[in-house]
Formats: structure tokens, sequence, C-alpha cells
């Protein structure tokens, strides 16, 4: 890498390309090798600057500074790095992408404060996203539904404000307080966020979506206080303020006007609550909210930031992980170097876990937020697993109000953490579940954060995992040994059933293919034996055979797979089969999974199938203290979501491919009618038509042409024709699922009158201590007992000792886990009966699984609905609902 | 997302030698790919742990392996299959560098697994790396194959006696912390080229709550000496990898 880009790239940061760690310095240096490079490579300078500043974005005020200078000198230039962020801010905006949007907004706010900018063309840009947002929700004009896009408007002008607030104030005061009475307005006119079904926690859900502040509010309320506080905040630096003199000799360019994209149509005049909520439904998709405030440790615990810095550092974060997702070095030492003077750690794991548990989902995969934490970890290891203990006590302790979705996240997240710490934990500090009901929300997560582990791992070594607290082995899942019901191991117990799977080992041993077995069968067992001894027969000698790895199990179902489709051809045989699946892995959970997910893959059980075998008292009596019937169920769901996404895909590509061909095939026909029309001199006489050759070359082209086309047109009716079939499946599915939910609660939940909240289930349990107010947090004093007290942290000292290499993980200083025990064991008892416990958590998964796939059930709503007004009980509605995002008052 | 720090030209520092195309193709294999290599495991570790973390990253299509081609039991790497690419993606950069059963795993796109991959490539069977390698690896059978024949030659030069072998063996550091190194670890210097036990008893348990199963299984006992092998490591699939199973004796019943 040629110098001038390693010293934009690593600009601000401690390393060998500068030699102090004064900013100042930095910005002339890099300064200095961008002027010299200039006249070179003009071309690619841009091109890295721009990239540096939206990937960066962290840096942006240097990268303002450095841009200030150079605007000193190379006035030119600069209006080309203006002209090209407006192009790409405008590109973004139509586009929808959002944090393109929202870093290039802030790139322009900070080149106003370098002089680059006019103030008042920033203050236009804010404007138009203004009045583009408040016609937005104007019923006449504009689509309320859409209230994601104003509001994400309004959100990247209030998030610009930590960066220009001071500056924009100083040179046009009028201007901003026009667009802050402007914000004020809208503010008025918006609807509240109630963010019904998308909240971590159970009571926030219903306490807190009505009274407390949205997302939007909150950022105001903080813009609001930096305001009054003269616009002073920590946690932006403001290097521009040491070139000040300088940079005021610099011409400022100007903006062009921006446009905003068009809004989808209310279809009538009259919209029905139906139509609205599909509309709201795809603006939430494409303009999601960043981030939702996880509260975790107790407020004297966190930092005690101003509210606007925890929201700066909360961009900083998200902004590194969304940028460096992939590049874990990077990754976490910009994440540990953030240029703050305070520490963060706390806000950081918060930041963290916020995404690692967001609702609907995260925007990576859960598992990259376990990589960011391990890397974490090891950066700071004298600070952040200590930290991380604390958030999974807290969150331990709160466990049962946590939604279910986020629950599953928690457990999956946690084995997976151990895994890579050597499984240590002072399970000493959670012994106490024991003591409780084996359905206790907390007791359950032990149980089923140990089962997690024992699949990562084995069962012997989270055995000895557990020594501290002997009492949990009572939690671990059964050795995962196969139990087959032939096992001829006992030779005194052969039956008949025993010499037939020996019969049949033989024939599998002998190769026999999928026909001669079946006849085997056929011909055989069946005349001498009932169906239900011959299907059991074979398929747990079937599964016997393929017991020894997911490798033995996949290449017996794709060598006897025929077999078991002959065997099981309908749902009830398929619901027995799971049934034997069930009893022959017993012992373990994951190859029970496994088995009917990858029957599932081979269509020897359908979804249908296992809906209803989930639905089965065995299953429904386990709802509430184990996770494996909806292990089973989550698989089947996503598997035939699956499906419909990869079927689209396909079909994307299919249709750019064809537009394509048809283009070429047009082209082709085209050419061949121009050379069979054209009027040649053949021997002296016209004729038409050119040279035969070239007429026969294009003749074969045109052919060519329209077969390829034609037959990628085919591929697509297939897969389309896939897709209608795929969508039925699913359309199925779910109605199936709803209809087995509303019988299975209509049992068991109390009558209305008297469970008209979820409160009213765990009316024992004390859920006041729960509700942490969101602001309380920021603004309390910070404690020192955990002697840390606030160090203060220099912008580019290097917080970051090398991590250790990956072998070495011992010598990171795991005592530090045990250092912060706090709570843990502060609830001895849980309170809540074990029907409401079921009702509660089965309702937690009719909400979560709503809300996962809300996107597929929207287009059936309707149909749903159907299934909800055969006398749906209100919690039931309300789960429904609150998964989808629906207004519960929208409703009959 | 991040193009700053990534040089999109190097996928995998990693080239197959046996790989027939040009390096373009090679990398032009290694962009499309769904299939990502696995290195650094422990020889112990099962297709199902596998399969716990790696579908965290997405549906997995298949897992295959990698044998000892003397032994036909696990050497330490395998590939796993998924069905869509951004999946495979984000095995390499979620899962590369973790820990799996104790160790440091490598994840790398793989040009595509074909069949015959699965073996090792060293001249003992294993892999290349544990041909020559001079450390003492528990997870990957102990020393190096090559120390473990000089050894072994030593050995039977000189009888050193029981315990002696300490002055061979460098100090390891215990695999669990608070554990110790478990039952019969670091054991008599009879034991030194098999040192297995650290985590013989996950399926010693279960083979001596059935003794006999083994016996009945489907496949054929190829093994002249299954006793020795079980010994060495309980936790492989005592035949090997069925694919090749399937392929050889379907040569030969056609």
């Amino acid at each position: 890498m040629s110098s001038w880009r390693s010293l934009l790239l690593r600009i601000g940061d401690k390393c060998p390309e500068y030699n102090s760690s004064d900013p100042r310095e930095h910005i002339e240096t890099c300064f200095g090798a961008l002027r010299r490079e200039l006249d070179h490579s003009e071309g690619e300078l841009l091109t890295f600057i721009l990239q540096c500043a939206e990937q960066l974005p962290h840096k942006i005020p240097l990268y303002g500074t450095v841009v200030g200078l150079l605007n000193l000198e190379k006035e030119e230039f600069v209006k080309k790095i203006v002209d090209s962020t407006q192009t790409n801010f405008q590109d973004a905006l139509i586009s929808g992408n959002c944090d393109r949007v929202r870093i290039l907004m802030r790139f322009l706010t900070v080149l106003m404060c370098s002089k680059v900018l006019q103030p008042s063309s920033v203050v236009v840009t804010f404007e138009s996203l203004l009045s583009s947002a408040a016609t937005i929700v104007d019923e006449e004009k504009g689509n309320p539904s859409w209230q994601a896009q104003a509001d994400f408007y309004v959100r990247c002008i209030l998030s610009c404000l930590p960066w220009g607030g001071a500056e924009l104030l100083e040179q046009a005061p009028e201007e901003i307080e026009r667009v802050m009475v402007g914000i004020e307005a809208y503010l008025s006119i918006r609807k509240h966020v109630s963010d019904e079904g998308l909240s971590y926690f159970e009571a926030d859900d219903e306490n807190g979506g009505l009274e407390g502040t949205d997302f939007l509010e909150d950022l105001w309320n903080r813009i609001q206080i930096l305001s009054s506080n003269g616009w002073k905040l920590d946690s932006v630096p403001k290097p521009h303020l040491s070139f000040e003199a300088q940079l005021v000799a610099g011409k400022s360019h100007d903006l062009n006007p921006i446009s905003t994209p068009g809004l989808p149509d209310l279809p009538l005049s009259t919209v029905s609550e139906i139509i609205y909520g599909k509309l709201k439904h795809e603006a939430e998709l494409k303009y999601p909210q960043r981030i939702r405030r996880l509260n975790i440790y107790p407020v004297h615990k966190a930092e005690d930031l101003q509210p606007i810095d925890q929201f700066v550092v909360e961009e900083y974060l998200l902004d590194v992980m969304f940028y460096f997702n992939g590049c874990r070095k990077e990754c976490a030492s910009f994440m540990v170097g953030l240029p703050v003077p305070f520490r963060y750690e706390y806000l950081m794991a918060e930041t963290i876990f916020s995404q690692l548990l967001l609702l609907p989902q995260p925007p990576f995969k859960p598992m990259y937020y376990t990589l960011v934490i391990i890397d974490l970890c090891k950066a700071l290891p004298g600070a952040f697993p200590a930290v991380v203990a604390g958030a999974v006590r807290a969150l331990f302790e709160r466990i049962a109000d946590l939604d279910m979705e986020c629950r599953t996240r928690l457990i999956l997240w946690f084995s997976h953490h151990l895994s890579n710490f050597q499984f240590i934990w002072p399970w000493e500090e959670w012994a106490f579940v024991l003591d409780l009901p084996k359905w206790a929300p907390q007791r359950v997560f032990v149980q089923e954060v140990l089962e997690r582990e024992v699949r990562l791992s084995y069962w012997e070594k989270i055995k000895q995992s557990v020594e501290n607290a002997p009492g949990l082995e009572e939690l671990l899942p059964p050795k995962g040994i196969p139990n087959f019901k032939y096992s001829t191991e006992n030779e005194s117990e052969r039956t008949e059933e025993h010499s037939l799977s020996t019969e049949l080992i033989k024939l599998v041993k002998a190769r026999k293919t999928s026909r001669e077995i079946i006849s085997w069968v056929e011909e055989t067992v069946l005349p001498a034996h009932n169906l239900e001894i011959t299907l059991r027969v074979v398929i747990q000698t079937l599964l016997d055979i393929g017991s020894k790895s997911f490798t033995h199990l996949i290449t017996i179902l794709e060598r006897y797979g025929q077999v078991i489709a002959k065997i099981c051809p309908d749902e009830d045989s398929q619901v027995f089969l799971i049934e034997e699946i069930c009893t022959y892995w017993k012992n373990n959970a994951q190859m029970t999974a496994m088995t009917i997910d990858r029957m599932m893959g081979y269509r020897l059980i359908s979804n249908l199938a296992i809906v209803r075998w989930v639905f089965s008292p065995v299953n429904v009596n386990q709802f509430h203290t184990s996770d494996s019937p909806w292990e089973i169920l989550r698989n089947a769901i996503s598997k035939t979501y699956n499906r419909i996404t990869d079927l689209r895909k396909e079909i994307t590509s299919f249709k750019t491919s064809l537009a394509s061909a048809e283009v070429t095939a047009l082209k082709a026909k085209t050419d061949l009618e121009a050379s069979e029309s054209k009027l040649m001199l053949v021997d002296g006489e016209p004729a038409l038509g050119e040279n035969p050759v070239r007429m026969k070359r294009l003749r074969s082209y045109a052919e060519k042409a329209k077969e390829k086309e034609d037959s990628i047109r085919d591929n697509l009716e297939a897969k389309e024709a896939l897709l209608v079939r795929a969508l039925a499946e699913n359309e199925a599915l779910f109605l199936s699922l709803y209809k087995k939910f509303l019988a299975v609660l209509m049992d068991q939940l109390p009558e209305p009158s008297k469970a008209g909240k979820l409160m009213d289930l765990k009316s024992s349990h004390d859920a006041v201590d729960i509700a942490v107010d969101p602001e309380e947090s920021s603004t309390m004093e910070i404690g020192d007992e955990d002697g840390k007290g606030k160090k203060r942290f220099h912008p580019f000292s290097a917080l970051i000792p090398p991590p250790p290499p990956l072998n070495c993980r011992s010598s990171i200083d795991l005592s530090l886990l045990f250092s912060d025990t706090n709570g843990g064991n502060a609830s001895v008892t849980y309170n809540v009966g074990e029907k409401e416990q079921w009702c509660l958590s089965t309702l937690g998964y009719v909400k979560a699984i709503s809300r996962q796939y809300a996107s597929e059930i929207w287009p059936i709503v309707e149909k749903i609905d159907e299934i909800l007004a055969e006398n749906a009980h209100p919690l039931f509605r309300r789960a429904v609902y609150s998964g989808l995002g629906r207004p519960l008052d929208g409703c009959c | 997302m991040a193009s700053l720090f990534k040089d999109p030209n190097k996928l995998s520092a990693y080239r197959d030698r046996r790989f027939s195309g040009t390096q373009e193709e090679f990398e032009q294999a290694l962009l499309s790919s769904t299939t990502v290599y696995v290195g650094n495991m422990s020889f112990y570790t099962t297709e199902e742990q596998v399969y716990e973390l790696f579908s965290r990253a997405g549906e997995i299509k298949k897992i295959i392996m990698g044998l000892d081609k003397q032994s036909k039991t696990p050497c330490g790497f395998c590939f796993v299959l998924y069905y869509s690419r951004e999946d495979t993606e984000d095995a390499v950069k979620y899962v590369s560098g973790t820990i799996l059963d104790d160790r440091p795993v490598r994840v790398d796109f793989d040009w595509g697994f074909k069949d015959g991959r699965q073996w090792g490539r060293g001249k003992s069977g294993g892999q290349v790396r544990d041909e020559y390698r001079t450390d003492y690896d528990p997870g990957r059978g102990g020393y190096g194959k090559l120390v473990q024949k000089e050894l072994e030659a030593q050995r039977q030069l000189v009888d050193y006696g029981a315990g002696s072998l300490g002055s061979f063996q460098p100090a390891v550091p215990l695999p669990y912390g608070r554990s110790g190194g478990g039952p019969g670890y670091g054991g008599g210097s009879h034991r030194y080229a098999k040192d297995y036990s650290r985590k013989r008893n996950r399926d010693d348990d279960r083979r001596s709550h059935e003794p006999s199963k083994r016996a009945g299984d489907y496949e054929f006992n190829r093994n002249s000496d299954p006793d020795s092998r079980l010994e060495k490591n309980p936790r492989f699939r005592e035949r090997g990898d069925s694919d090749e199973d399937e392929e050889d004796n379907g040569k030969r019943h056609s």
C-alpha cells in the first residue's frame, strides 16, 4: 500500500505510520502526503478519501479537516469531492441505502465545519428531508403508513447535530432554529411508535409501549439536552478547531437541491387496517430501526455518560461492526480504540447485546456477535470478560421476562461463548435453579445451555465443567446413545421382530436395492405382521444403520429413502415415523432434530406432519420445560421458508438472464432480417439477401439465441411453478400452526375476564423491579465500588494490548469472570404456576414465530384473521398481533 | 462490506496443488464455492460437533470428514458443504480462528469436494502437517509421525523403563485448567505413541454400555485388529467414510 493510502487509512490510530499521537500532527502529515500526490493520482485520491470517510465514519472529523486544508490550495479537487459526495448521497437516498445516507450526511456536516460547505447548503438539505418527512405523515398528501421512512430522515438530521450543531448555531443561527422548530412540529404530527412486540422484555412491551419514549423522541430529548449544554460533548473530536485560522480562508462550496424517493400511493381513500398494516410492515423492513436500547446493568455500574455521548458511542460501535464485518482484527481494535476520552466497556457490551438480541433480527447472523464478544474479551482481557459476565448475570436475573426469541439466541450465544473459553463458568452461582420447579425459566435456561454445550463438546467434558455445582448434573441431557428397540445384544430377548430387523440388516449389508427391500417388506413382512410392527421394524432398523454419524444418516436416507417414502406415504404414517425417530433418539435431542430435518429435506416428512407431531400431547406437555419441540418446529418453518427464498433468488436471476437473452435474440433476429432484406447485386442481377455464408451464420445465431431464450424461459416457468407450490406449502403450514396454537391455548388459558394481560398470568411474580427507566441510567452517578472509577483514556492512546495468540487462551485472566459477583442468587423461588408458565411460554413462542416470519404471514393475514375470529383468546390475539407489528385496537 | 482492509484477491492463502486448472480458475472456484475446508481439528471431533457449530452459519448439506489413508480414521480436517454462498461466506468469517473442541480451527473457502479429497496426503496416511510436526499434540495423535517413528526406534534400542519418557515430552499445557490432565494422561513410556486418553471417556462409556453393539454394524469389519483401533480412538467411525465404502463395495458387487 502506497504511503498516502496508509496515512489516510491509519489517521488517528496509534500506528507506525505516524510518529506521535497528536491529532494535529496526523492531519498535517496526511494533508502533506495527499497534496504531494494530488497531481499524479487525483482520481485515486478522490475515490479513496470518499471510501475512507464512508467506511471509517468515526474518523470523519479528521477526514473533514484534511479536506478543509486541501480546499485552501486545491479548490477544484475539493469541489469534486463535494460533488461526488452529493451524487453518492442522492443515489443512496433514492435506493434507500440507510447506512450510506446517514454517514454521508455526517460527512457533509463535518465538511461544513471545515468551511468546505456553506452552512446554508447543509440547512437546505436538512429542510428538504424534513419537508419530505412532513409530507409522508400527512394524511391528505402523503402516506402515513410509511412513517418509518419519515422517521428515518428526521433521525438522520438529528444524528448530524453532535458533529455540527455548534457550528451551525454559530454560523446560521436562524436557519438551524427553523430546522429545530420544524422537527418539533414533525414530532407533534407523527404517530408515537409503540414498538409492540419488538422489545426485549415482555414487561416493557405491556407498559413501556405507550408511556415510554420511542427512539426518535428519545434522540430528540438527547439533542435538546445537548443544545441546552451549549452543544458541548466529549465524544466527538473537533480537530478543525485547531486549524480554524487557516480554514476560514477556504472557499465554501454549495450543494445542489436533493430529491427524495416517491412513496407508494395509498390504493384507496379509505384504507383497511390490513392494507395499512402491510404497507407499514413493508416500510419498516426498508427503514429498519438501527438499535433498540438494552439496559442491562444496574445504574451505578454503567459509565456515567451524557445522553448524547452515549448515543454517539453507540453510533461509532454500530458503524464499526457494520463496516468491519469479516475483518476481525480491525473490528476489535477500532471498537476498543474509539476517539473518546472516557471508558465505555459497559456501554459497548450493552450495544453488542442489543444487536445480538435485536428484534425482529440483527443486521448480521447472531454468530457474528459471538465472535465480536470473543475478540473483545481477548483485546481487553482485564476488563471485558467481567463486563460480559455481568451482562449474563443481569439477563439471567430477568430471563423470565425476556422475549422467547431472545432467550433462544442467548442460549445459543452463551454456550458458544463458553466453548471458546474452556467452558469455565461459576455454575455454583446458579446451582439454586435445582430448587426451582422444572418450568422455571432460569432452570430451563441452564438446562438448555448445558444441552448446547454438550453438542459443541461432549458429555463428560461438560459434566466436568459443572463440578463446582455437582447437583447441576441433573440438568445435563442424557448421554446421547441410541435406543434401538431390536438390539441383539441381549440374546434372551429375541423376538420375531428382532429376527425381522436382523434380516433387514442383512439385506442392507448385501446392498439390496430399495426396490428389493420394498418387495421384501410387502411380500414377507406385511402379510405376517400388522402395519405398525412393519413400520417400526423398518424405521428403527434403518435408523440404527444410519446412527453412527450425520454422514451415515445421509447415506442411508439417500440409499433407502424410497423405502421410507413407500411405507410412510401420508401424514398419519409420517407422524408415526417421527415418533419412532424420537423413540430411537430419545437420549439425543440433536440427532432427533437432525434426523427429522433431513427427512423433511428429502421430502419423506411433510412440514404439516411435523406441526401435527409437535402439537401432540407428549410435546405440548413440555412446551414450557424444554426447547426440544420448538427446535424441531423452528427447523420445519425455516426449511419451508428457505425453499421460498431460494426459489425467489433463482427466479430473480433467471429473470435477469432472460432479459439479456431476449435482447440478444432480438438483435440476432433484426440482424438476420436486415441481411435478408438487403438488395445485393449477384452476377450483375439484383437479388434479395446478403451473401449466403453470412446469411447462414446469422440464421444460426438467431436460432441459437432464440433457443437459449426459450430454455431460460422454460426454466423460469418451472421455478415459478415450484414457487407457487412452495408458497402454498408455506400458507398451509402457517394456517395449520395457528389453528393448533389456538386449540392448545384455548384448553389452557384462563377465562379472558381473569387474564386479560400477561401480567395476570404472572400475578404473583414481582414485575415492578424489572422496568428500568432508560433515561435514569444516564443521569445517575457512577458507583465506585468496582474501583475503576472514571479512568480517562487519551483519545489516541493504545488501549489494546496485542491479542494473545489463539492457542494461548489460558493467558487470559479468567478469574476476572468471577470478580463481578452481584446478584445471581437473589431469587430462590419462582412463583408462577405450571399452567401459567405453560401459557406464558407458548404465547411467547406464538409472538416470536409471528414476528420472525411476519413478511410471509402478512400476505395471508386475512386467512389468519378468520382463524382468530373464532373465539380467540385476547392474549393469543395479542401475541399474534404484536408479533406482526399490528396495533391491537385496529381490529374488531 | 469493508473493502478497505480486505484484500479481495486473497480468498485463501492455501493453493491446492491437486487443483488441475489455472490460478484464475482456482480463484473463480473459490469465489463461487459453497464448500469450506476446516483444518486444525482434533482427531476426536465428531461430525455432530461440526454440525452444531457450522449450522449456526446456515443450513448444512453435507459434512465430509478427512480420513487417514491407512487407518480410515479422522485425521484432523473436514469439508462442510452448504446450500448457499452467503452461509458459506459467513462460516469462513465467523468460525475461522474460533475454538472447536478446545482447538482454534481454520476455515477456508474450498474449491469443491471431489471424491478422493477426503484422504490425508501424508506419507503415513494422515495430513502432511502431522508427518513432520515435532510438537506434542494430544488432540492429533501426539507427536508427528516421523518423530513417533524415531521414538519407536529409540525405544527398541534402549529400555528406558517406566516414566522416563518425561525427557521426550515437552511441557504440554494441561487441557483443562481445573481438572488436571484427566485420567491416564501422560502415562508410562509404553503409551507414548498413542496417548489418546484425553477424551477417550466419551465413547468408552458407550462401549461399556453396549459391548457388542459394534459387532452388529452393517459394514464389514475389514480391520484385522479392531480392538487396537478402538483403543486408539473410540470416537472414530471405525470403518471409514461410508461414501468411500459404498463405492468400494458397489464396485465389488456390480
